[in-house]
C-alpha cells in the first residue's frame, strides 16, 4: 500500500467529489496537470455532493447526504471535522464567503438556503420560499451577492440575492432545463451555468442581462467551476472533469479518474484569495 | 509501511480482487481506493449513490448493487434517491410515498404505479364541512373521504337526497318537509 493521501501542495487546484473521496488536480496556467491528480481526502462512508474552498485557511468544505452533514478539513493535512449534523435533509450545494467568514448551503429536501459561520455556529435560514430543487450555490463576497440555481422541472431558474437574503430576484428562467452547475468568476464578473436539460453552457454578466451561449451539445453536467478563460464541469455520463475554453466555446481537455463512478461538486481552490474588501466593512 | 525493513512490511490490500488501497497517514487506517464499479466504502462494502445492495454480504446474503427501485417515481437528476443498503426510496415524487414509492402520500389517492404521472396521485380535497374531524386524508385507491352522517360524494361535498345544511359541520339534517305540501 502507498500512503497517497498527502497534504495538498501550494498552488491553485481543482477540487471535486467522487464516491467517498475529494480529489484534487493541480492547475498549470488555467489548464489541468492531470498526471498529478490525487486524493485529498478519503471519506469512505459518505456520499459527498457539494465542495467549496476557503482560501484564507486553506480548508475544504463539503456537504454529505448520507449522514447528512456538513464537514471541513485542512488541505495541508488534517482530520475531517463535522460542523453541522442536525436538521439537514439533503444538503447539496455549498459556498464560502471568505471575507465574511460564513458558509451558505442549499438543502433540496427542506427546500431552503441556510447560512452559518465557518465553525457551524450562528446558523440561520436565509431563504425558504419558492425553492423546489435548489442545488448549486455561489458567492461573490466582493460585491456581497449570492447566486443559486433551482432545477425544478416545472420552473427552473437562476436567482440572485444579497448575502443577507434581501433583494432576491430571478436572473434567468426561460430556456432552462436542469441547471445543475453554476460558477462566478470575480475577474470577469461572469456568471456561468451548465444545464443537463438543454445540454448547454451559458454565461451572463448579472448586472447587464447579456445572456449568451458558450457551448451546446454537452452531455450531463453536475458541478461547475471556473479559472481564467476556462470553465470546468463534472459530467455524470462521462464520469469525468471536462475543460471548456469559454472564449473559443469548445472542449479542450478531459480528466477521467481511474475509478468509474459519478463525479459531483467541483470548486477552484485558489492559491491566493482574490483581492477585494468585504462589502460589509465599507458601510 | 515499506520502510520498516521486515518481511511483513507490505500486506495485501483488504479489498475485493483488483482493488488498490492506501493508508491514511494520520489514522493509519487502510482504505480501498478503486472499488469495483458500483461499490465504494472502506472495504468496498457499500453501494454508490443511486444504487442499493450489500455487495460483501455483511448483513446477510450477498446482494450485488442495483439501481434504486422506486417505480419510476424518483427523478434521475436527484441525488440520494434510495438508501444504499436497504433500497428504501427517499425522494419519491408525483405525490407518492412508501418504501418503493408504491403508494400515494397522505392526503392523495389514486394509483402510484400508473404510467402517466398525471394519472398517479390526486389530492383528496375532502370538503372540510362534510368530513369527519375535517380530515384531509382519504382511502388510497377510491379516494373516498370519511363523511359525516347523511353526507355523500367522494369528497363529502353534498347532502344525501332529502337532507340539507352541509355547512353545519355536523352532518346533514333531514329536510322534514310536509309530504302533503311538497312537490316530491
Amino acid at each position: 500500500p502507498r500512503p497517497d493521501v498527502q497534504p495538498v501542495p501550494p498552488g491553485t487546484h481543482l477540487l471535486f467529489a467522487q464516491s467517498g473521496k475529494i480529489e484534487y488536480i493541480p492547475m498549470e496556467g488555467s489548464g489541468m496537470k492531470i498526471s498529478e491528480a490525487k486524493t485529498a481526502l478519503h471519506l469512505p462512508e459518505k456520499v459527498v455532493i457539494g465542495v467549496a474552498y476557503d482560501c484564507v485557511e486553506r480548508m475544504v468544505y463539503w456537504t454529505d447526504i448520507t449522514t447528512p452533514a456538513i464537514g471541513k478539513a485542512d488541505l495541508q493535512g488534517g482530520e475531517p471535522v463535522q460542523l453541522i449534523r442536525s436538521d439537514l435533509g439533503s444538503p447539496e450545494g455549498i459556498a464560502i464567503d471568505h471575507l465574511g467568514r460564513t458558509m451558505y448551503w442549499t438543502d433540496s429536501m427542506k427546500d431552503r438556503i441556510e447560512v452559518a459561520s465557518l465553525d457551524g455556529a450562528q446558523r440561520r435560514v436565509l431563504i425558504d420560499t419558492d425553492l423546489v430543487n435548489p442545488r448549486a450555490i455561489i458567492t461573490d463576497p466582493n460585491n456581497g451577492y449570492l447566486y443559486w440555481a433551482d432545477w425544478n422541472r416545472n420552473a427552473p431558474k437562476i436567482e440572485v440575492a444579497h448575502m443577507d437574503g434581501t433583494s432576491r430576484r430571478v436572473l434567468a428562467k426561460d430556456d432552462l432545463g436542469l441547471p445543475n452547475g453554476l460558477t462566478y468568476d470575480p475577474q470577469t464578473s461572469l456568471l456561468c451555468w451548465a444545464d443537463a436539460g438543454t445540454h448547454k453552457v451559458e454565461c451572463m454578466n448579472p448586472n447587464q442581462n447579456n445572456r449568451r451561449q458558450v457551448m451546446e451539445g454537452i452531455q450531463y453536467p453536475f458541478g461547475m467551476a471556473s479559472h481564467g478563460k476556462n470553465l470546468f464541469y463534472t459530467d455524470w455520463r462521462r464520469n469525468a472533469v471536462i475543460v471548456i475554453d469559454s472564449y473559443a466555446g469548445r472542449e479542450t481537455e478531459e480528466f477521467q479518474p481511474q475509478k468509474r463512478s459519478r463525479l459531483y461538486g467541483i470548486a477552484t481552490a485558489y492559491a491566493q484569495c482574490p483581492s477585494g474588501q468585504n462589502y460589509c466593512s465599507v458601510n | 509501511d515499506a520502510t520498516v525493513g521486515t518481511p511483513s512490511d507490505c500486506k495485501p490490500c483488504p479489498c475485493p480482487e483488483g482493488a488498490t488501497c492506501a493508508v491514511v497517514p494520520k489514522t493509519r487506517e487502510v482504505v480501498c481506493t478503486s472499488c469495483p464499479t458500483g461499490t465504494t466504502g472502506k472495504r468496498c462494502e457499500l453501494c454508490d449513490d443511486g444504487y442499493f445492495g450489500d455487495p460483501l454480504g455483511e448483513d446477510g446474503p450477498v446482494r450485488a448493487c442495483r439501481a434504486c427501485k422506486c417505480n419510476d417515481n424518483i427523478d434521475p437528476n436527484a441525488v440520494g434517491n434510495c438508501d444504499r443498503e436497504t433500497g428504501q426510496c427517499l425522494k419519491c415524487i408525483y405525490n407518492t410515498d412508501g418504501f418503493f414509492c408504491d403508494r400515494c402520500k397522505e392526503g392523495f389517492y389514486g394509483n402510484a404505479l400508473a404510467t402517466n404521472p398525471a394519472d398517479k396521485c390526486k389530492p383528496c380535497s375532502c370538503s372540510p364541512y362534510g368530513t369527519v374531524d375535517r380530515q384531509t386524508s382519504c382511502l388510497q385507491v377510491t379516494g373516498q373521504c370519511q363523511c359525516l352522517p347523511h353526507v355523500t360524494n367522494r369528497d363529502c361535498s353534498a347532502c344525501e337526497p332529502g337532507f340539507y345544511n352541509l355547512q353545519s359541520g355536523k352532518g346533514c339534517q333531514r329536510c322534514d318537509c310536509n309530504p302533503i305540501g311538497s312537490t316530491n
